[in-house]
């Protein structure tokens, strides 16, 4: 059931996917790993879609040189958590739902516990290790994960289904070393926009997901193309998964 | 005969986007590589360790088709293919 205020806020969103899907995204809880350049707008365009429970997760203090990308902080915050600054943030755009925000490092011993029962995954991490971690949640739960990353103008992006489609070890079998990436806001705001995009398909149930697909996006020369990607027999991490008759959860 | 290498994301800046090539034929993957790679030597370094193998985290496609690092040497080209290299792209 929606509120007066509810009926209001989603009206043009519902003259897409009507109450039904909108009962889908304020039932749905998403996880979004990481408060920085992609967390950003995947947060913000997914509280104001509606959908109702939010975890953000963000172990970093908002600094200056945050700043040309990470649009949920802003100059005021500098030296506040980024969950603070990021609850915030959210809850003002959007008054309707629940925002958990956890202040800690995502690893191996609470992975699991900080997914809960969470929908789905987004990674907006900054790091392999970490997004490994998020993988093998994600094929444990049997729930996707939307993966994004960036570097410059350069982005990629792809909606991994565990059991269905390749799984990020699968596509990126070993990690790239870690740098201080250059970077400038409107990459990440295009990759998490598409990775939002893909979070509220796959929880209407409608569209065509990116899967078996990686989204390559070359913000130089304004050309996004993508990739067919296979699912590797023998990935360490997903291998032995049987594929799934009913890739999305019926809520 | 001629293929088309792909670079993308940090490669691309360093090789540009694509590259024709012609290439005679019993061409292996890693050879094609490694000749085109060499006349860019911060490219090289990017796509090569310091014995002139594959980086581990290096991607290789053939016509869309994944191809091991590990199989690249044994791996022949043919006319008309189109190769992409790439790194996973690691910011957020």
């Amino acid at each position: 059931m929606f509120s007066e205020r509810e009926r209001e806020r989603y009206k043009r969103q519902m003259m897409l996917f009507g109450d039904e899907g909108q009962e889908r995204l304020k039932k749905a809880h998403i996880f979004i790993a990481g408060a920085g350049g992609l967390g950003s707008p995947v947060s913000l365009y997914l509280a104001v879609a509606g959908v109702g429970t939010i975890t953000i997760v963000d172990m970093d203090m908002v600094d200056q040189t945050n700043l040309n990308r990470q649009i949920l902080h802003f100059d005021r915050d500098i030296g506040r958590k980024k969950t603070a600054s990021a609850k915030e943030k959210l809850q003002e755009i959007n008054p309707d739902i629940t925002v958990n925000a956890i202040d800690v490092k995502i690893d191996e011993t609470n992975a699991a516990d900080l997914v809960g029962e969470a929908d789905g995954i987004v990674d907006a991490m900054d790091n392999y290790p970490t997004r490994y971690l998020l993988n093998e949640v994600a094929i444990a739960k049997e729930i996707p994960l939307f993966h994004g990353g960036i570097r410059g103008f350069y982005g990629q992006a792809t909606t991994i289904i565990p059991g269905t489609t390749p799984c990020l070890k699968c596509i990126f079998p070993k990690a790239p070393p870690m740098e201080v990436f250059p970077v400038v806001g409107v990459t990440p705001g295009i990759i998490g926009t598409v990775q939002a995009n893909e979070v509220i398909k796959y929880l209407l149930g409608t569209g065509e997901l990116l899967t078996n697909r990686l989204f390559i996006w070359d913000g130089m020369q304004a050309h996004a193309e993508e990739i067919c990607v296979e699912r590797n027999p023998a990935c360490e991490a997903c291998g032995g998964m049987v594929k799934k008759t009913t890739a999305r959860k019926k809520k | 005969m001629t293929v088309k290498i792909r670079f993308f994301a940090r490669f691309r800046e360093l090789f540009g986007a694509d590259i024709m090539t012609d290439v005679v034929t019993g061409t292996m993957f890693t050879s094609l590589i490694t000749t085109i790679a060499k006349k860019n030597p911060e490219g090289y370094a990017a796509i090569f360790d310091e014995k002139g193998a594959f980086r581990e985290f290096v991607i290789l496609m053939k016509n869309g088709k994944r191809i091991d690092i590990a199989d690249a040497a044994k791996t022949p080209v043919a006319d008309g293919d189109e190769i992409a290299v790439f790194p996973p792209v690691a910011g957020g």
